[in-house]
């Protein structure tokens, strides 16, 4: 088995590393709606099935009547 | 020349740029971003006389990097040719890994095992990480290779990989492109992917299961 590395470095601000992808506000702006969309039709989903998963592939949370 | 200096959470993603490979790259670009790191990648590196100068410097400015060898065989169009890029990208990391032992770590990737023995059986004694050529075999290997305090679990990173998976002709679209691999689009990966791990928090908090928290 290959050797794990233990990292212990700080995860760097979000914010400096999407500044450092350098992206224009633009198109920045674009690709953060497009995931808005998807999050909106994940939590649409969830609404009209409520046992569903709360994003795709997690498990469906169990119903604690049924045990 | 004197090297950049290094970001202490890049990791060189020495992969192949290719159609089978694009959902295992999404996966690297996800998986890496859910753990705390900047992947890198060497498009967008002109070619010319200069290139392998500014693939050194890029491998230098890395403080780890990855070698999947997976792909590493004959192209399908004759004349039948090895790919040589990956091994040549590992050679010049091995040795500068030897050279800075403190500055750079590497590690090698595989789809299957024993194949990097018959393919360089000079690495023998590392061992690869086998991802068995799946989008959960790499979150798992990455989750394996670097432990981080408040890692995400593989379940809660394929949640993520799905959500910028799923999007991705509508960001080719929107950049104009077609190849995934494309320095731009490589980009606006990881801004989609960054975008998951901040309203998810998962790497600080663990991975909000409640979608409507965002």
């Amino acid at each position: 088995m290959p050797r794990p590395i233990h990292i212990t470095t700080p995860v760097e601000p979000l914010e400096t590393r999407i500044k450092r992808l350098r992206i224009t506000k633009s198109r920045q702006k674009e690709l953060l709606a497009i995931m808005d969309e998807a999050w909106a039709r994940l939590a649409a989903e969830r609404k009209t099935r409520p046992n569903a998963s709360a994003l795709p592939g997690e498990k469906p949370k169990r119903d604690s009547a049924a045990r | 020349m004197t090297p950049p200096p290094v970001n202490p959470n890049a990791v060189f993603l020495n992969i192949p740029y290719d159609e089978e490979f694009q959902k295992l790259y999404i996966a690297y670009i996800v998986g890496l971003s859910q753990l705390g790191f900047d992947p890198c990648i060497t498009s967008g590196i002109p070619g010319g006389d200069r290139r392998l100068d500014r693939v050194l410097a890029l491998i230098q400015s890395c403080r780890y990097s990855i070698h999947d060898l997976s792909r590493v065989e004959l192209s399908a169009v004759p004349p039948a040719t090895p790919r040589f890029n990956m091994p040549l990208e590992l050679g010049i990391t091995i040795t500068w890994a030897k050279l800075h032992p403190k500055r750079h770590t590497w590690f090698l990737w595989e789809s299957t095992p024993r194949r990097l023995q018959k393919s360089m059986s000079d690495l023998d004694g590392t061992d690869p990480y086998i991802h068995s050529g799946t989008v959960e075999g790499i979150l798992s290997e990455l989750r394996n290779a670097f432990v981080r305090d408040g890692a995400p679990s593989v379940l809660k990173m394929m949640a993520a990989y799905r959500l910028v998976e799923g999007n991705i002709e509508r960001i080719l679209t929107g950049a104009g492109a077609r190849n995934l691999y494309a320095a731009s689009v490589f980009r606006e990966l990881c801004l989609v992917a960054l975008d998951v791990v901040r309203r998810t928090k998962s790497v600080a908090v663990e991975f909000t299961t409640d979608a409507s928290e965002k």
